[in-house]
């Protein structure tokens, strides 16, 4: 079990996850990509806590999940508000990332 | 159980200094008191929260005057991961005097504009008290909580005027950038967490500047870090949600996005950089350069063609961001400018608060009558509200650095540490920063020209009827402007803010 | 030890090509469910790495509230469940050049600097602890970062409410 090989899965995934916020449009499909980076942030956590040999990268990786988890609730609370006002099921129209 | 027992009495809590916690603790108490509050009190009584909001707040200020005049060494708790020192103090009074001011300003907004009142408070003490822990974090994870904290109902603060298209498309813009620059920022923790095997600021900081000076995996570390920071700040070019939040959002929530939001970045940057990063400025250095050089051109050329004064606020709030980053830019060089540099960030975090919180009142105050932001609305409004025109020309010429309104002694810390910084790169950023001052000063002036010298639009002028807590907060910004631009040397009185500085 | 690298190499293949799909899936459903996929694997990455509670709660949390939430909000929002032609924008090309140069760069920067760490450059197991020393930890010196956790979690939860209430 080689330190090295967690640590570049992990970048492997963040590198995806940022192509699929650069290149989607859709809000829910950029929060998925988005949830694939925090998960290469959990996987290099935890990676380093057992190398290290310590629990702080547990705790870290813990403390990562319990937010993740209010951020979704919190962006899907501001999707259906969205959806409700545009009465279009279309998230796309929101110009997303164009300033 | 006896094994369960034993492991559970091996077990020893932190130990906790309630003392220095009482701000963070009475603030808690206070936005549990408001959301009960909002639960019993009928639809009638309501105005009743944003009093018990305030009062909270001011009551948080106590226990920070009583532990400034302690004249204690920095209070460190759990191993250095949580300080109450000089600088948290300075901080924490800061964001309290922003919230306060930002409560003052929502009262009547919320009340009129049929908004859910208890959770629009509720949300706005929770964003306030993750800016209070922040400015005691010392550590990756407290950072990372308290970001998040002052960031969540933020997000939900921008979509508060639920029918508007627009404030939900603030709101889904700023949701999803926040995310996305927590995320980057985390990746960064997570590397430099990795290389060092410890999330404590100064833990970092020995091994940075010690045994492993020049790691590229650090250099990627700090530079995830400060890109997701970039993003918190809107520095160009990671600013572009800026303009649509600030505008879509309800005026108050812009006003504390702009500042509070804006400075609680900027605070977590200072001790991330100050506490943890010390040793690699070969990495942040330029990083910051370029940001700070780019976020100020940008935002004052693209302010120049705003017609809208709330969009026209916006993208200076991002041209101010850009002077604060010039102290980052300089701290490395050496030690005189590590100092001022520290200094001036902190003064220009202030000062930026004060003049910019005015600003927006004024301009809640002008849309209560026009119910409109375009600039050309602010035609002839001498003639009807002289008051508020000075008062808008005061937080104009501050945001300008004209003397004797405030924002001049801002801006000469910053000059004053690119001067101590003295090196070619540091003085070109300098110059920079001084023709931006004088591309900024036109568009400020086209609003104060505006109110005094265009005739009214639709003739229409009867006076605007100021709100009492409204006024409080034109008052509060105000006179705090003028007081540091006549007399500056206030700030000596605030103790040694450099605490972080080694 | 050998068990175990063959579960990694599995796992790993398993969560990119998962993730892979999940950005380029025209279906967003799909993509809910290969999310799923993803974040069970870190799971089993979890627990390989000796960190069985994360990777419970894990399960528990993402798996099963995250993704639940993510699909019903597709569903509550989107009339359409199957394929859908337009959820890519067209920077497609920069997006794949921006994120195969940042694996490239990260990749170098992981393989140089870690491929040797601790001497040999692997992962023991023997010094980790499990969940009795986490809660030691997040009760302990990270107990005022918990206690402000709490805070944020009462707050999402009470403006998500307020925000997507109808009224």
């Amino acid at each position: 079990m080689y330190l090295v090989e967690y640590l570049l899965l992990a970048a492997a995934l963040f590198s995806i996850g940022v192509y699929g916020v650069l290149a989607r449009k859709n809000g829910v499909l950029v929060l998925m990509s988005i949830e694939l980076m925090l998960n290469a942030v959990n996987i290099n956590l935890i990676a380093f806590g057992a190398f290290r040999g310590n629990a702080i990268g547990q705790v870290f990786a813990l403390f990562v999940i319990a937010v993740a988890a209010a951020e979704v609730g919190v962006g899907m609370a501001i999707v259906l508000l969205i959806f409700r006002n545009r009465a279009s099921v279309n998230l796309d129209e929101v110009d997303l990332m164009r300033g | 159980m006896h094994a369960l027992l034993a492991v559970a009495s091996s077990f020893t809590g932190p130990r906790l200094d309630y003392h220095a916690l009482a701000p963070e603790i009475i603030l808690t108490a206070t936005l549990v008191l408001v959301l009960l509050a909002d639960l019993v009190l009928e639809e009638r009584n309501q105005w009743l929260i944003s009093n018990l909001a305030g009062i909270g707040v001011l009551a948080s200020v106590i226990p920070i005057i009583t532990l400034a005049v302690q004249n204690h060494a920095a209070r460190s708790m759990a191993g250095g991961a949580y300080v109450v020192d000089d600088f948290s103090l300075v901080l924490k009074a800061l964001f309290l005097g922003i919230g306060y001011v930002v409560l003052l300003m929502s009262t009547n907004y919320v009340e009129e504009g049929d908004y859910y009142q208890g959770e629009y408070y509720f949300l706005l003490l929770a964003s306030l008290l993750g800016m209070v822990v922040m400015a005691s974090a010392r550590d990756l994870i407290t950072i990372f909580v308290a970001l998040e904290t002052l960031s969540i109902p933020a997000y939900m603060l921008a979509g508060w005027r639920k029918r508007d298209l627009k404030s939900n498309e603030a709101a889904i813009k700023y949701y999803l950038l926040g995310v996305l620059a927590s995320a980057v920022m985390l990746y960064g923790m997570s590397l430099v967490f990795g290389y060092t095997g410890s999330t404590v600021l100064t833990e970092i900081g020995k091994q940075v500047n010690g045994s492993i000076t020049h790691k590229p995996v650090i250099t990627l570390g700090i530079f995830f870090i400060v890109i997701g920071f970039a993003f918190k700040v809107s520095a160009v070019p990671f600013h572009f949600w800026a303009p649509d939040t600030y505008e879509g959002s309800p005026t108050p929530v812009t006003a504390f996005l702009s500042v509070a939001s804006k400075t609680a970045g900027f605070v977590a940057l200072l001790e991330l950089i100050y506490v943890g990063f010390l040793g690699r400025n070969d990495v942040w250095g330029p990083m910051f350069w370029v940001l700070a050089a780019l976020t100020m051109t940008v935002g004052n050329l693209i302010a120049l063609r705003q017609t809208n004064v709330v969009r026209l606020l916006a993208y200076s709030s991002i041209a101010q961001a850009g002077y604060v980053l010039v102290p980052f830019a300089v701290a490395g060089d050496n030690i005189a400018a590590r100092r001022s540099s520290f200094t001036a960030a902190v003064v220009y975090l202030m000062i930026y608060a004060a003049m910019n919180l005015g600003a927006f009142s004024v301009v809640i105050a002008v849309a209560r009558k026009t119910r409109s932001g375009d600039i050309s609305s602010y035609g002839g409004l001498f003639e009807y509200a002289p008051g508020l025109t000075v008062a808008m020309t005061v937080f104009l010429f501050a945001l300008a650095g004209i003397p004797p309104a405030g924002g001049w002694f801002a801006k000469l810390m910053v000059f004053r540490a690119v001067l101590d910084s003295g090196t070619t790169w540091a003085v070109v950023l300098g110059v920079i920063a001084g023709v931006n001052s004088v591309i900024a000063l036109y568009y400020y002036a086209a609003v104060a020209r505006e109110m005094w010298m265009s005739p009214v639009p639709d003739g229409d002028v009867t006076p605007v009827r100021v709100p009492a807590p409204l006024l409080a907060s034109l008052g509060l910004t105000g006179l705090v402007v003028m007081a540091i631009g006549v007399y500056p040397q206030l700030f000596a009185h605030f103790g040694d803010l450099g605490t972080l500085v080694r | 030890m050998i068990a175990q690298q063959i579960a990694f190499g599995i796992l790993a293949a398993t969560m990119v090509l998962a993730s892979l799909r999940l950005v380029t899936t025209k279906n967003v459903v799909h993509a809910g469910l290969l999310l799923a996929v993803v974040l069970g694997g870190a799971a089993g990455i979890f627990v390989l790495l000796a960190a069985e509670y994360v990777a419970v709660v894990q399960i528990l949390v993402y798996i099963g509230a995250v993704v639940v939430i993510l699909l019903f909000g597709t569903m509550l929002t989107r009339a359409r469940i199957g394929e859908d032609t337009d959820l890519d924008n067209d920077q497609r090309w920069l997006a794949a050049i921006v994120a195969l140069f940042m694996l490239g760069v990260t990749g170098t920067v992981l393989w140089q600097g870690f491929r040797h760490a601790g001497g040999d450059g692997k992962v023991h197991l023997n010094g980790v602890q499990r969940a009795a020393q986490v809660s030691d930890l997040i009760f302990g010196p990270y107990g005022i970062p918990f206690e402000v956790a709490s805070v944020l979690l009462l707050a999402a939860l009470v403006g998500a409410v307020a925000i997507a209430r109808r009224d």
